[in-house]
């Protein structure tokens, strides 16, 4: 096929000029991009927008644009083209011209008279998102202004005054230093100050000591006075850490003491220890000893004794048998016939952290009657010192001779209203004091007393020539652990399953258990329950750190 | 860009984002367990320092993308590592919180974080699907062609409907003014179709919905099965051709509003929401030791 293409445009003063162009292809393609034969230069036609091509001797335009072309002012996506067909692609008209000589087909091509470099102006409103929405920069002003002024400027003026502070926080819409809480207030803390400036004393300081020791200053907690040399530089929240979760404001972990404990230095003695169940010395109670001398006044002393030292006794000097105390048929009472149990004597303390000392009063004298005369089973003499005793005992025996028993008196018959004549009483007297002396003796040396107690005859001339040794229960036998029977299985019948009470027949025996028995149920640090269901159990658990007489912390 | 910035240089930086994700684990499991995990403790204040100038040079990134004449680094890799360390600092910053949490300023800064990281993993899923999606929705056009070509199928539709009875104009120039594309921000998003168009019934014109010039193809062809003259009915078909045609472009213009609108969308949250991010930042870092 051979083409000719006559393009027209307007010339000077309304002439109208043309230059042809010859085409030698089967087909004329139309369409903006620059490879068309035919390269439009309208936005509105597509890159391929139509071609013309001959198909059965008739020479077609077609389209795949959805706008399609026009001919002859109608819409088509195919046309057959005559002579004087009209074809608009946007504003570009094809007109069909008769083909000259040695042509196959021609037309011309001009732009619309009418067609105007703003065509492409949309009839349509904001078709971009920046047009419309908010622009990023004054977005980005309000929130990060939201933030600051919310978060920071108006919870910091209340560093300004306390009467700043307090109508924040009692305002509910307005923000306070509460939002600046990294963490919770531990429990006991939150209890006693809802104030931050309580332990926060300075803006852009550390929390100091002088703010704790303001409530810790008693010696249970923490030896203040003691505390700078044993810590140096460190302050209290070195360790004792707030606002965390979980609330652990006493450090549990193992590595507290066993970094040091691995490794004491040389004339430290004690045996390492870093894990209860892999390294850990045998325990070793603390045991009362007597002074030397046999000086009531004289101190008693603490002896820490292996348990299987042979010298592990306790030299408490009661006479005391578990195994008769604790036996199954039961004993027989004042009363009647009762079996014991431990916790008849042995009570925790409330709270659980001791036991109830043990006293003559309140856990012996319901069975042990301080009575001496079998006539009369209801007088009792005092437990108290033996000058005391053979006073009443001397009391009670010359009120019996000297009052209506002519037995005591020597069968002498007297007229009612007669005094005794002073032979009389001073024989009664000598009568009484024998009785008296005769009965101390007894319940001294062989029965009442002696029973418990060890009692020694001074041999001396004095008003009661017996010593009775003073009795010295130890009340902590761990000293320096932390161990609560309330936090441990306290039923009766569970004590034997650390102290064999049941077969002791002496006081001298120690019944306290091992670190074996601990570890029974306590196991390593590591883990919540390992090594076969056993509790996980750091230094802290059964010991303090704070002991402000002892070693230094690095 | 598309999948460029995600496979740029060999996954340079992921790979320097998993180095730096493991280097902060690693360290979390080895770090002394006195006391529990918390921002306070020498890791906390390092890794704590280390998200802090992460989210700088992370925020860095919207100054280093407008200076064209820099040569430090190509826009691609800053970029490509803007995306991995971005991802990579939710875990320092979670690792440095030590998993609490509150209603703080402490926390808000760790939640405008993660919803600035959601925001660009958003925007990155964007780069990657929808300029694809773009081009071909275009099929090699542009937005304004698209609009030039309803524009002139407009004006070809007005001609025909100016050989017709007058309500056909009416019908025409309606449709034309109250054809609706783009608007609101949620318009363009939504892709929603609010046109109207003026049906002449009787002697009467009533203001009816025209999504997707429905009802005035509904009317066209109620017209054209009454009409019997045969000149009226090819120009009726004609009519009914363009604005079929016209809802075609339509759609292919809304839909072209939607993706590029998309694209730009998640720029809104990704930006104001980084820039308070830096605010409440700065908020975290004075609040920590104005009580320390």
């Amino acid at each position: 096929m051979r083409y000719l293409i006559r393009f027209l445009s307007q010339g000077a003063a309304g002439s109208v000029e043309h230059y042809d162009k010859i085409v030698d292809d089967p087909t004329i393609t139309i369409g903006r991009a620059t490879d068309q034969v035919l390269h439009l230069k309208d936005k509105r036609a597509r890159l391929q927008h139509a071609r013309i091509e001959a198909r059965n001797g008739d020479v077609h335009i077609s389209t795949r644009a959805l706008a399609g072309v026009t001919v002859n002012g109608r819409s088509q996506r195919d046309a057959k083209l005559r002579t004087g067909d009209v074809i608009e692609v946007g504003s570009n008209i094809l007109t069909i011209i008769e083909a000259p000589p040695g042509f196959d087909f021609a037309f011309t091509f001009e732009l619309s008279p009418d067609a105007t470099s703003d065509e492409l102006t949309s009839q349509f409103g904001s078709l971009r998102l920046s047009q419309v929405a908010w622009s990023k920069r004054r977005l980005s002003w309000a929130l990060a202004i939201i933030v600051i002024v919310f978060a920071l400027i108006i919870p910091a003026s209340g560093l300004l005054h306390p009467t700043a502070a307090g109508i924040l926080r009692n305002t509910a819409l307005l923000p306070d230093d509460g939002l600046w809480l990294a963490g919770p207030v531990h429990n006991k803390h939150s209890k006693s100050s809802t104030q931050c400036q309580h332990c926060h004393t300075q803006a852009f300081n550390r929390v100091k000591d002088v703010a704790c020791l303001e409530c810790h200053q008693t010696d249970r907690h923490v030896n203040s006075t003691a505390t700078e040399a044993i810590l140096g530089e460190r302050r209290c929240a070195s360790c004792h850490l707030e606002h965390n979760e979980p609330p652990e404001l006493v450090k549990q972990h193992q590595n507290l003491c066993a970094d040091c404990h691995a490794n004491l230095p040389a004339g430290v003695e004690l045996a390492a220890a870093t894990d209860f169940l892999k390294q850990h010395p045998d325990l070793q109670p603390s045991l009362l000893r007597p002074p030397l001398a046999n000086d009531g006044d004289a101190e008693w002393t603490v002896q820490r004794i292996a348990l299987d030292d042979p010298r592990l006794i306790d030299r408490s000097r009661l006479k005391f048998d578990h195994s008769v105390h604790l036996d199954a048929e039961g004993l027989t009472t004042p009363d009647d016939r009762r079996v014991l149990v431990c916790t008849d004597c042995h009570r925790v303390e409330t709270g659980g952290a001791r036991m109830i000392p043990i006293s003559m009063d309140e856990h012996c004298s319901g069975c042990h009657t301080l009575n001496f005369d079998a006539d009369d089973p209801d007088r009792e003499v005092p437990h108290g010192e033996p000058e005391k005793v053979l006073q009443i005992l001397i009391e009670y025996y010359s009120a019996r001779l000297l009052g209506d028993d002519p037995q005591a008196t020597g069968q002498r018959l007297r007229r009612p209203g007669q005094a005794l004549t002073r032979e009389d009483r001073d024989r009664v007297a000598g009568e009484a004091r024998k009785k008296a002396m005769a009965v101390a003796q007894d319940i001294f040396e062989r029965t009442t007393c002696a029973n418990c107690h060890e009692v020694s005859s001074t041999g001396e001339g004095g008003a009661a020539p017996w010593r009775v040794e003073a009795v010295k229960l130890t009340q902590e036998f761990y000293p320096r652990a932390v161990f609560s029977h309330q936090a441990h299985d306290t039923e009766a019948s569970n004590c034997g399953q650390c102290h064999a009470a049941v077969e002791s027949q002496s006081s001298a025996d120690v019944l306290m258990p091992g670190i074996d028995t601990c570890r029974e149920c306590h196991g390593s640090a590591v883990g919540r329950r390992n090594h076969g269901g056993q509790i996980a159990s750091t230094c802290i658990m059964c010991h303090r750190f704070h002991t402000p007489d002892k070693g230094s912390y690095p | 860009m598309q999948e460029s910035i995600v496979r740029y240089n060999r996954y340079r930086y992921l790979w320097v984002a998993l180095g730096l994700c493991a280097a902060a684990v690693l360290a979390y499991a080895l770090q002394d367990p006195q006391e529990p995990p918390n921002g306070g403790t020498a890791l906390g204040y390092t890794l704590g320092t280390l998200g802090a100038l992460l989210i700088v040079w992370l925020a860095w990134f919207g100054v280093r993308k407008r200076q064209y004449s820099s040569t430090a680094g190509t826009v691609q890799g800053w970029l490509s590592a803007h995306v991995y360390l971005g991802l990579a600092l939710i875990l320092v910053v979670l690792l440095h919180s030590g998993f609490q949490f509150g209603m703080n300023v402490h926390t808000l800064a760790l939640v405008l974080m993660i919803l600035v990281v959601l925001s660009g993993i958003f925007g990155v899923y964007m780069y990657i699907k929808y300029p694809l999606r773009l081009n071909e929705n275009r099929q090699g056009a542009g937005r304004s062609d698209l609009v030039d070509q309803i524009d002139d199928i407009d004006r070809r539709a007005k001609r025909v409907a100016g050989g017709l009875p007058r309500g056909y104009g009416e019908l025409i120039h309606s449709g034309i003014n109250r054809t609706v594309v783009g608007g609101s921000a949620w318009a363009m998003i939504a892709g929603r179709d609010n046109s109207q168009v003026v049906l002449p019934t009787g002697d009467e014109y009533t203001v009816v919905a025209n999504p997707g010039q429905e009802a005035a193809l509904d009317w066209l062809a109620e017209q054209q099965s009454r009409s019997m003259d045969a000149e009226t009915a090819a120009k009726m078909a004609e009519l009914s051709g363009l604005l079929r045609n016209k809802r075609k472009l339509l759609e292919r213009l809304r839909e072209d509003i939607r993706l590029q609108a998309m694209l730009e969308v998640w720029l809104y949250f990704h930006v104001p929401l980084s820039v308070a991010l830096l605010a409440a930042l700065v908020v975290h870092i004075v609040t920590v030791f104005v009580y320390w």
